[in-house]
């Protein structure tokens, strides 16, 4: 393989994988706006979203599409139910109690898939076939397309969600002002309960469009969640936009950094650019308007 | 919140430590659970530490299971494939991660915010996978053996009992250490910091050297740790030093009590030993854990530790507690006087003690000050008057360092405060009161006063945590002097109330018990009076005229002409960011442009 397709073939898994990180990043600024606070549990709802689609497709033998719906369906309740049954009901609203709850969540959440799921390594079908296609000299794994084609069709319904909707608008007050917002007679708990039914639902389609490629365990959720995480901070925690472009950026810069440097240290590579950029330039690539809105 | 107040039963609670630690083998001799015990007392060590972190200057770390991984591969890597001694190795790892907790603090805690969180989850990480992939140094995911045990000559620490006894020792000192850093200059200062960053670091507290100390201490803490566990257990394996042992870690922080000692030490035993109990539950002991976590934060969100205090034993604890019997008597000549240890300030009798010239300041399009320029007459009481939006605050806040202006120069005495951060110009003699109360609402009010001191006085970090000589003789003074500040504002019999229990009042007074406790050289009220009835006013006033009495140059910003006029020596008028007049208050009441200001007539 010459040089430049080879690059083209790093590019190409690095965008794929990248679009990944962009959706969880998605999920962590959503819940971030509405909150202030990290959702540990985001990380789950990639896991969930995989295992779902997995009984759904091979234990229920749905077909594709009504599996794809309905696993989202099951996480995106399942994000509701979090917000609902942990994050309402605190005593405190302390960020850093908050945050720990949703750790909690996240132990509990990765103990009950165990339990329901098992330890064991699971396959999912690709969406269409795994023979390759050959786009400027690079292989390409049709399931690469569908990943990004699903996440374009995500960001863009999300732009028009939040652009044109009432309640995307109202999301969005919630999280410029929550108190002005309630002034103004938005209910904030029901937006702060969509904003984590919607992260529920993006971490679930995140993880059904990349088992495929990747493989199925109770815990697959963590690491794509962790970079997802650093995608966030790359691109200026709390920023959409930021988000989609740090999860982009941190997905091929990772894929050209273990197929040019070293793939025994690939991972060390997201985190390292996180740190790196906390300590160059901290509020990311894009910034974000206030860091201490709360 | 930080919510230990001095207790002067402390001696009682560590005696009981001691002695539950002494007896514990008493009990049993079974290795399993002596084993239990010594991880539990190894993770103290670093809980403690962290708590310092977490409870008292408000950070977290995610980082801390790779600080104690490191102290425990560099101890393992140094003494097998080195041949160092265990104890030089134990040195070397303290060193090199206090090194790294320094490299990671000084960039990221500089910033406001939650950085420090983002970069110690991202330092865990990589540092977990380099354990993992260095596999010719590190031994790889299979590990690391053949660590020797620590040794005394030719005594070893060979069994769970020698190590249980040498854990524990390192236990109790840690804690020791712990309170009397907290009970003490710098732990008051971070308290205080994480109660209000702004209010602190007026009162002289360099809040970002601060941060970077606490959160080195607190790695050094876990290092050592590591290095214990690495000699314990002989064995070190990455998996123990992972991102999930850092969450491990800050839970336990979190469900004892941040910044509660005896809370985390609640907090490290129960979740330590939770795992070991829940094992009989096998494959559904994370739902078990996680579930007891979330009911734990949610319903107890001050921690497990700190509620059974607060329910049970402390209850009205301050409201019990009475300043020590013979107050020295506030309004003799010792108050406010020769505390100070920095030099006189350099002026001659006539000199201002502020000459303002030309300073300008915009936010963004708004001109918020515009060339103004005036002098501070020594030891006297100006005056700072305006409509609302005039500028005064932003004076204020430029004077004490907080908004750096944008072209002018301040002259306090002899030098140029230019670009000097808040606790800068705290330490050369200027204090404050602020608008908006900034107490320390979970301190007690003596420590709000005590606090004030902080710019005039001496003691660090190992005076503090080692009672070095001198540091009783300063902290007795502080308190000594702080009482009668509280004495001169009428506050005394409140010294143990928790700062938020007072009214709004009480609360003002408290402010300027705070201010003028460290006799500084000029001092700033904004707004002392507002939002107080007339008698609360009245009283403010007599103690401003009386400060003026011991030569305490004052700058104030007031609405309520009635105080200002009857106080003043000299008033100055800002309108719009200009200076529209100054001068005497006779003069004043009768200006044009200051009557068509207020009663908003054309200039």
């Amino acid at each position: 393989m010459s040089y430049e397709t080879q690059l083209a073939q790093f590019i190409i898994s690095g965008i794929t994988t990248g679009s990944i990180y962009a959706l969880i990043a998605l999920g962590f600024c959503i819940i971030h706006n509405a909150t202030g606070i990290v959702n540990f549990a985001q990380v789950d709802f990639v896991s969930l979203g995989g295992l779902m689609m997995y009984t759904l497709l091979l234990s229920l033998g749905l077909p594709l599409i009504p599996a794809f719906a309905l696993a989202v369906a099951a996480v995106t309740a399942v994000g509701a139910l979090v917000e609902r049954l942990a994050i309402r009901p605190a005593r405190s609203r302390a960020i850093i109690v908050l945050i720990f709850i949703t750790i909690g969540v996240s132990i509990f959440m990765r103990g009950g898939f165990k339990v329901l799921w098992g330890k064991n390594q699971m396959a999912l079908p690709h969406f269409s076939g795994e023979s390759p296609l050959v786009i400027l000299g690079a292989a390409v794994l049709p399931q690469s397309l569908w990943i990004l084609f699903i996440t374009l069709a995500v960001v863009v319904l999300l732009h028009f969600f939040f652009t044109r909707t009432r309640i995307g608008k109202a999301i969005r007050a919630t999280s410029y002002n929550p108190r002005a917002a309630a002034l103004m007679g938005v209910n904030v708990n029901r937006m702060i309960l969509f904003s984590f039914a919607l992260s529920g639902a993006l971490g679930a389609v995140a993880g059904i469009i990349i088992v495929p490629i990747t493989t199925l365990s109770y815990e697959i959720g963590v690491m794509l969640g962790l970079k997802g995480f650093a995608a966030a901070v790359l691109g200026g925690y709390g920023n959409s936009i930021g988000a989609v472009i740090g999860g982009l950026l941190l997905g091929v810069l990772e894929s050209l950094g273990a197929g040019l440097i070293s793939s025994t240290y690939k991972d060390v590579m997201a985190f390292a650019i996180l740190v790196t950029v906390l300590f160059v330039k901290p509020s990311g690539l894009l910034g974000y308007g206030d860091s201490e809105r709360r | 919140m930080a919510r230990e107040f001095p207790a002067k039963k402390l001696p009682v609670s560590l005696i009981t430590l001691a002695a539950a630690i002494a007896l514990f083998p008493a009990f049993t001799q079974n290795p399993y659970y002596l084993n239990v015990a010594n991880i539990i007392g190894l993770n103290t060590i670093v809980v403690v530490g962290l708590n310092l972190l977490i409870g008292y200057a408000g950070q977290i770390s995610l980082g801390h299971a790779a600080f104690y991984g490191l102290g425990a591969y560099i101890s393992g890597v140094l003494t097998v494939t080195y041949n160092v001694s265990p104890w030089i190795a134990l040195a070397t790892a303290v060193c090199v991660t206090a090194v790294l907790a320094l490299l990671i603090g000084i960039p990221t805690l500089k910033l406001h915010g939650h950085y420090l969180v983002m970069a110690t989850l991202g330092l865990n990480l990589i540092i977990n996978i380099i354990m993992v992939q260095w596999d010719n140094v590190t031994g790889g995911p299979s590990g690391f053996p053949g660590i020797p045990n620590l040794s005394i000559g030719n005594w070893a620490f060979d069994s769970d009992l020698k190590m249980y006894c040498l854990i524990w020792g390192v236990v109790f000192v840690a804690i020791v250490l712990a309170l009397n850093l907290v009970h003490s200059r710098p732990g008051r200062a971070l308290r205080a910091l994480h109660g209000s960053e702004l209010a602190a670091s007026c009162f002289g507290v360099d809040t970002k050297s601060y941060k970077v100390k606490i959160f080195v201490l607190s790695a050094i803490y876990a290092s050592l740790a590591g290095s214990l566990y690495a000699h314990y257990l002989t064995f070190i394996s990455p998996k123990t030093f992972d991102i999930f042992f850092s969450v491990e870690l800050v839970t336990m922080v979190i469900v004892g009590g941040m910044g509660s000692i005896w809370g985390v030490l609640f907090g490290t035993i129960f979740l330590t030993s939770l795992p070991n109990v829940l094992h009989f539950f096998d494959e559904y002991k994370d739902i078990i854990y996680g579930l007891i976590l979330v009911l734990i934060l949610i319903f107890m969100p001050q921690g497990v530790g700190v509620a059974i205090r607060e329910r049970w034993w402390k209850r009205g604890e301050s409201e019990r507690r009475v300043a020590p019997a013979p107050i020295p008597a506030a309004r003799g000549e010792h108050a406010f006087a020769g505390n100070r240890a920095s030099k006189p300030l350099a002026t001659t009798p006539s000199d201002p003690i502020l000459q303002i010239r030309n300073v300008s300041l915009n936010f963004g399009g708004l001109m918020a000050l515009a060339d103004v320029s005036c002098d501070i007459p020594g030891g006297a009481i100006t005056a700072l008057i305006g409509p609302n939006g005039a500028g005064k605050t932003t004076m204020i806040n430029v004077i004490s360092g907080i908004h750096r202006r944008r072209r002018g120069t301040i002259r306090f005495g002899v030098t140029d405060t230019h670009g000097l951060n808040p606790y800068r110009v705290a330490k050369m003699g200027v204090a404050r009161t602020f608008q908006n109360v900034e107490l320390f609402d979970h301190m007690s009010v003596l420590e709000n006063v005590m606090l004030g001191m902080h710019a005039g006085t001496r003691n660090e970090f190992l005076h503090s945590m080692f009672r070095l000589p001198g540091f009783a003789p300063e902290e007795k003074h502080i308190e000594l002097k702080s009482w009668e500040a509280l004495s001169f504002v009428g506050l005394a019999s409140k010294g143990y109330f928790p700062a938020y229990s007072l009214s709004f009042g009480e609360q003002k007074r408290l402010e300027m018990a705070r201010a003028l406790v460290a006799a500084p050289k000029l001092v700033l009220l904004d707004e002392p009076v507002a939002g107080l009835n007339m008698t609360e006013s009245l009283e403010i006033a007599r103690l401003i005229t009386e400060i003026r009495c011991r030569g305490i140059s004052v700058l104030l910003v007031e609405h309520d002409m009635n105080v200002v006029m009857k106080i003043s020596d000299k008033i100055i008028v800002l309108n719009f960011g200009n200076k529209i007049a100054e001068g005497l208050p006779e003069e004043i009441q009768k200006n044009e442009a200051v009557l068509s200001a207020y009663l908003g007539g054309v200039a």
